[in-house]
């Protein structure tokens, strides 16, 4: 039994890497070519380009939205190209470094100063509202998400050091999460590529909007629940029936997780592991899966769950930043100017931890779920009337749901640094209070 | 351990400016040769190496600041005692 049960699993994990192999990495896609353009010839519909990886210029066919007047010569630029009769045009241009002010200096700062915080104390955060406050800024999406994902791994570092410290953090639970998750990620994109290939941008937005929004609702609301139960009586988490049915399960190889205080079959964490990578590469916050399922799965304390998901964002961080940089499309202005905020921020949600209960966590995750589930669930019927699904929205009803939905992002990270700061403040004055109080007795 | 607790920690002021300055003026040689810096950062291939190193150099130097100018400013974790 015990050998057949580890030949499965290592045909699983073989299985996987092959379709990791295939799937051909979780960077960007190809269709796109950054350089610099050298005259344009409005009458045609051509321009000169010279492509940063070629040394010949060459003349491209501009598409029909691209309007000729307005592209800037001799600044880089990231030129999507697409085939279409025959020839290939070029069918959007976007500049690759925009110029930074002051506010967007301050803006970046201020977001991941918040967004270290969240990261710190619930072991994910800040990704899914620093891409859409850099496009907001005028980056490029395929920027944004790489100098994005560039700035989380070094932040995870610093989070992942804290935490280890204050005896969180499960080494090897997160290193076997991490692993396995990479080939979510795979599996993942493979199937975001096939939805892209069979219903366009439209579809493909409507799809990762509508995972987004059924697993936040379903899991941040049990969350929710859980942690509101454990508030009413101030009191220290248990073990989910679940993850004690799960623990109970004798297949082997177990594996012993011993900061979690877990002994687990293989078969429990791998698959684990595995969708928080899927979900990760759908829509780019696996925490919200990854942290749960340590807690409701595995059985592990929000407090150790939170903790490890720090380790995960690193391996798979770093991991995403090399698929990015390899295409060349990290701004590295825009991920130190985050770091320089979030690297202070991370730790101070990570010390904020050793103030707080149990409760305290799932309460920020969850809160922070369920808003940014609004904000993605106002995006959905501007993408079924792209698909013709339903009647295309009026421009009001556009751009009111355009504004709930941004500013949804904006109050999760807002009700999260509140809950964090609040519950730390409390914490740390109730020590002090616990210490004096001790010390008098001593004297 | 409450004779531990009870001790007044010395603060990290020299180490707060010392990561602090060093990480300063590693931000202001990189945004001063921005030019350089997002082309060459850019270019794909094996010159991934730029950003991650400097995203490293960076997590370890402003993250060492971070940590002195936390515990300067009094903010420290719990102190938990042992069983």
């Amino acid at each position: 039994m015990r050998i057949f049960s580890a030949l499965v699993l290592t045909l699983f994990i073989l299985v996987s890497a092959s379709t990791a192999v295939f799937a051909g990495g979780g960077g960007p896609s190809k269709n796109f070519t950054k350089g610099v353009f050298l005259e344009v010839d409005k009458v045609a519909g051509t321009a000169v380009f010279q492509a940063s990886d070629s040394d010949v210029p060459e003349t491209l066919m501009l598409g029909e939205d691209v309007d000729a007047g307005k592209i800037s010569l001799d600044q880089k630029v990231m030129v999507t190209l697409q085939e279409k009769e025959g020839g290939v045009y070029a069918s959007n241009i976007e500049i690759m470094f925009l110029d930074l002010s002051v506010s967007k200096f301050i803006t970046l700062m201020v977001v991941g100063l918040v967004g270290g915080m969240l990261s710190g104390f619930i072991g994910s955060g800040g990704a899914f509202v620093l891409t859409p406050s850099m496009m907001s800024l005028g980056v490029p999406g395929a920027i944004a998400v790489a100098s994005n994902m560039c700035h989380k791994f070094p932040k995870a570092l610093v989070g992942t050091y804290k935490r280890y410290k204050y005896g969180q953090v499960d080494v090897k639970l997160g290193l076997v999460m991490a692993f396995s998750a990479i080939f979510g990620v795979q599996v993942g994109v493979t199937v975001q590529k096939a939805i892209l290939n069979a219903w366009g941008n439209a579809g493909s937005n409507l799809y990762v909007s509508l995972v987004f929004v059924v697993v936040l609702v379903v899991v941040g609301g049990y969350v929710f629940r859980d942690a509101i139960r454990l508030a009413k009586h101030d009191a220290d988490d248990k073990i989910s029936p679940l993850a004690l049915k799960l623990q109970q399960l004798n297949i082997p190889p177990m594996m012993h997780f011993k900061t979690a205080g877990v002994r687990i079959s293989a078969w429990v964490t791998l698959p684990l592991g595995f969708a928080t990578g899927m979900l990760a590469a759908t829509i780019a916050v696996g925490g919200f899966i990854g942290v749960p399922g340590m807690i409701y799965v595995v059985g592990a304390s929000a407090m150790v769950a939170s903790a490890t998901e720090l380790l995960i964002a690193f391996v798979m961080g770093t991991w995403g930043s090399i698929q990015w940089g390899l295409s060349g499309l990290i701004d590295i202005r825009l991920t130190l100017l985050i770091l320089s905020t979030s690297l202070i921020g991370v730790q101070l949600g990570a010390l904020g931890t050793t103030y707080v209960k149990d409760y305290a966590i799932k309460l920020v995750m969850a809160s922070v779920m369920l808003i940014v589930a609004i904000s993605r669930g106002a995006k959905i019927p501007g993408y079924l009337g792209d698909l013709g699904l339903i009647a295309p929205l009026g421009t009001a009803t556009a751009s009111v749901l355009d504004f709930i939905s941004f500013w949804a992002l904006v109050a999760a990270l807002g009700t999260a640094g509140v809950i964090i700061t609040a519950a730390m403040v409390t914490g740390m004055m109730k020590a002090r209070r616990e210490e004096k109080a001790l010390a008098t007795e001593e004297v | 351990m409450m004779a531990s607790t009870s001790v007044t920690k010395k603060k990290p002021y020299l180490q707060t400016i010392l990561f602090g300055a060093l990480s300063l003026a590693s931000y202001i040689v990189l945004f001063t040769h921005e030019e350089w810096v997002t082309d060459n950062f850019t270019r794909g291939g094996y010159y991934v190496v730029y950003p991650i190193v400097t995203a490293f150099w960076f997590s370890f130097i402003h993250g060492a600041f971070g940590s002195n100018l936390l515990s300067a400013l009094g903010l420290e974790a719990k102190v938990t005692k042992k069983k």
